[in-house]
């Protein structure tokens, strides 16, 4: 079956035999576990596994389920995962997209969480010291499944939940995922000392890039900074020096830093190391961690730094429920990645990485989550009743990256790189397909088990501006500038003769009266101009290849509860195969033409039509609806465990 | 600049209700901490490359 067939086939049941119906004749309760593979794409599992070499998920599928699953408008994974969450759209959770913007300023910011500083402060000397310490909030609106789980005394552990950071309060145990941010309060801002003056002075985003200046004596001085001194009147980043004793002769080097001695080799990362940033000396200290990976030495000398993650053992913020079930999981399986998307992608864009270097980090989170689980596994399978839900990243963080290795189509495509790698993608779901096989081994085989993705994967080959057609159909304004002088919105917008404009990866704004700062929509013409405006963008063609850009704008109070829709955009667009937003659209900026190839190895994408990118769904257990819905799978679990769907919830249990 | 703020009974009354309601010591206090959010909110374009920086560790934006 081609992946069109299967993915317009209405989601086909694609497994029968042995039936596995929890819903009749099966005592209520008892255990059941849920992995989360985050982009694994039912149309690459349904080849795989025709090709047979995905056993473990074809048995799974045979005794039960193997179907697409509705991913939500827009399918990515913070709001999906919270309407895996929360049991309902999007409407009654609240985020709407990775990126949300205030309607205030217009300033693009944070969808899932907010950091609110101290208002309480001392002054004391150069310090001010808050009296009441500043709090980071959640943003995801609604309660939690595992809450319902718990009203019933049912014991659940759910690990790297996305879109869970802050962790919401709980007695389950809880470790937050996608959404927790390093310790600078970013989505990773990493480091590299380079002795090439050239590759010192490139200015990469999310990176910090230094020169790397060795003495006579093979010394190399850096430091690492740290968050800022909040404390300070006058804040500033706390830094930690280090020093580098380089020994080309034996291809090593020892890094000293505050009292500890690192020895590593050309090509490899060190273990964790802790570091401590001090804010007032013997009182007050952060505590985060790096990984430093000696890339090159001799002629060239390289050495990348980690971005600095909050430490499971002594975290800044909490990032556990309880709070002591991260040190556990740490003292149990080592240190681990905490930031929410571990894998350095942009390190890879930024050509900071080789994609072997990728790969070998790619495969470093895989195998220290593959430890994680294996741990919970372990106790799961001593506990009489309860849930265990583990999340994965690296399958959506590698499709990501490496779309373009197999995609001949892809302006990025290059031969000598596919040969090299093309193996890759496959190689990773054959690696999911045995986390799930040794996880089948580790349980009793009437446990109802679910392997389950957010959603689907695609090309992205070209990027579109959709703040450049908003400007050129005359919806957006500015007050100077040019589209072609990639003139940000923030400062050159003419907010008041400006009816529309574009942020994040999927939203598209009205200029509304009574919402935005500057808004000049009136309410009673929000309707008019939102069809308008969906026609439009649904009549856009790639002058290109004459291909359709967006296949569907989705008007988001036609799909959405009310609760929480005043924070959506008010159109969410679905992009066409193919498509995806511009960097600088998602920011608020115009950009020189509106549609341009990608030309980088962010090459594989889901921020599009939903309908492109549908989820999976393999259970060894049978459902009633062929094409489940991510908020159906909230309402199933509870359901299994004897619990009545509750109000919030608009999904229907599958059983 | 002179310090003093001539404020209208409502406005007076309205400001009253902040000042219980959220804690502050006097009023000279609430119109400080009003002052200094709304310059944040003015200054916070300047902060948009930080910004962008932060959110480009996502690996969605460049």
């Amino acid at each position: 079956m081609k992946r069109r067939d299967f993915i317009q086939g209405g989601g086909a049941l694609l497994a029968a035999a042995p039936l596995m119906n929890f819903g009749a004749g099966r005592p209520l309760g008892k255990k059941m576990l849920v992995l989360g593979f985050d982009g694994m794409d039912p149309g690459i599992v349904n080849r795989l596994m025709k090709q047979g070499q995905l056993p473990n998920m074809q048995r799974l599928g045979e005794q039960g389920t193997f179907t697409m699953m509705r991913s939500t408008i827009p399918p990515q994974s913070p709001v999906a995962w919270g309407t895996f969450i929360s049991g309902a759209d999007p409407g009654v959770h609240g985020i709407f997209d990775f990126i949300h913007r205030d309607p205030e300023t217009y300033i693009p910011m944070f969808s899932q969480s907010a950091t609110l500083p101290s208002r309480w402060l001392v002054k004391l000397g150069q310090y001010q010291i808050p009296l009441k310490p500043g709090k980071v909030v959640l943003k995801r609106e609604s309660p939690a499944f595992w809450d319902y789980l718990e009203k019933h005394d049912i014991p659940a552990t759910l690990v790297k939940l996305p879109t869970n950071y802050p962790p919401s309060a709980s007695g389950q145990r809880t470790l937050s995922g996608m959404g927790t941010p390093d310790i600078l309060g970013g989505y990773g801002v990493y480091s590299l000392f380079t002795s090439d003056e050239q590759e010192s002075q490139s200015e990469l985003s999310a990176a910090n890039i230094y020169y790397a200046y060795i003495d006579e004596n093979h010394v190399m001085e850096g430091q690492i900074e740290g968050p800022n001194n909040d404390l300070l009147k006058e804040a500033e980043p706390v830094v930690v020096p280090f020093k580098v004793y380089v020994d080309n002769r034996h291809r090593t080097a020892r890094i000293d830093i505050q009292g500890k001695e690192i020895l590593i080799a050309e090509k490899e990362y060190s273990d964790w190391v802790e570091i401590d940033f001090t804010l007032i000396s013997g009182l007050a200290s952060i505590t985060g961690m790096v990984k430093f990976y000696l890339m090159e030495m001799g002629e060239r000398f390289r050495l990348y730094i980690s971005p600095t993650h909050i430490s499971p053992r002594e975290p800044a913020v909490p990032i556990s429920t309880p709070a002591g079930y991260s040190r556990e999981l740490a003292d149990r399986v080592g240190l681990f990645h905490t930031i929410g998307l571990p894998a350095d992608t942009k390190a890879l864009s930024n050509g900071t990485f080789s994609m072997e270097n990728y790969i070998t980090q790619s495969l470093s989170v895989f195998a220290e989550s593959c430890r994680m689980l294996d741990y919970e596994l372990q106790r799961f399978s001593g506990q009489k009743e309860g849930l265990l839900f583990f999340y994965f990243s690296s399958l959506d963080q590698g499709q990501h990256m490496f779309w373009a290795l197999n995609d001949k189509e892809h302006p990025y495509y290059h031969p000598e790189e596919s040969r090299k790698f093309g193996f890759i993608t496959d190689e990773m779901y054959r690696k999911f397909d045995r986390v799930l096989g040794k996880a089948l081994k580790s349980i009793d085989p009437g446990i109802p088990v679910l392997a389950m993705s957010d959603h689907g994967f695609g090309p992205f080959r070209r990027e579109v501006n959709i703040n450049n057609w908003l400007a050129q159909e005359g919806y957006l304004k500015l007050t100077s500038g040019q589209a072609a002088d990639e003139v940000s919105l923030i400062e050159y917008a003419d907010w008041p003769a400006s009816k529309a404009y574009a942020m994040g990866l999927n939203g598209l704004y009205l200029n509304l009266k009574g919402r935005e700062r500057e808004g000049c929509v009136a309410p009673g013409d929000k309707r008019a101009l939102l069809e308008k405006i969906k026609a439009g963008l649904e009549a856009i063609v790639d002058p290109k290849n004459g291909q359709k850009v967006i296949s569907c704008a989705y008007i988001s109070e036609d799909n959405f509860s009310k609760d929480f829709i005043d924070r959506a955009p008010d159109i969410i667009l679905g992009f066409d195969r193919g498509y995806r937003i511009s960097d600088n659209s998602a920011l608020g900026t115009l950009s020189p033409e509106m549609i341009m190839d990608n030309l980088g190895w962010w090459s594989g994408d889901h921020c599009v039509d939903p309908k492109k990118v549908p989820a999976s769904f393999i259970a060894n257990f049978k459902i009633q609806n062929p094409v489940p819905n991510m908020q159906d799978v909230a309402p199933t679990i509870l359901k299994y465990f004897g619990i009545a769907t509750p109000a919030p919830m608009t999904g229907k249990a599958l059983i | 600049m002179s310090s003093k703020v001539k404020l209208s009974k409502e406005a007076g009354q309205k400001a009253d209700e902040i000042i219980a309601f959220h804690g502050y010591s006097s009023l000279d206090e609430l119109v400080e901490d009003l002052i200094n959010k709304e310059y944040d909110k003015i200054k916070s374009g300047d902060n948009k490359e930080e910004l962008a920086n932060k959110l480009s560790g996502l690996g969605y934006i460049s």
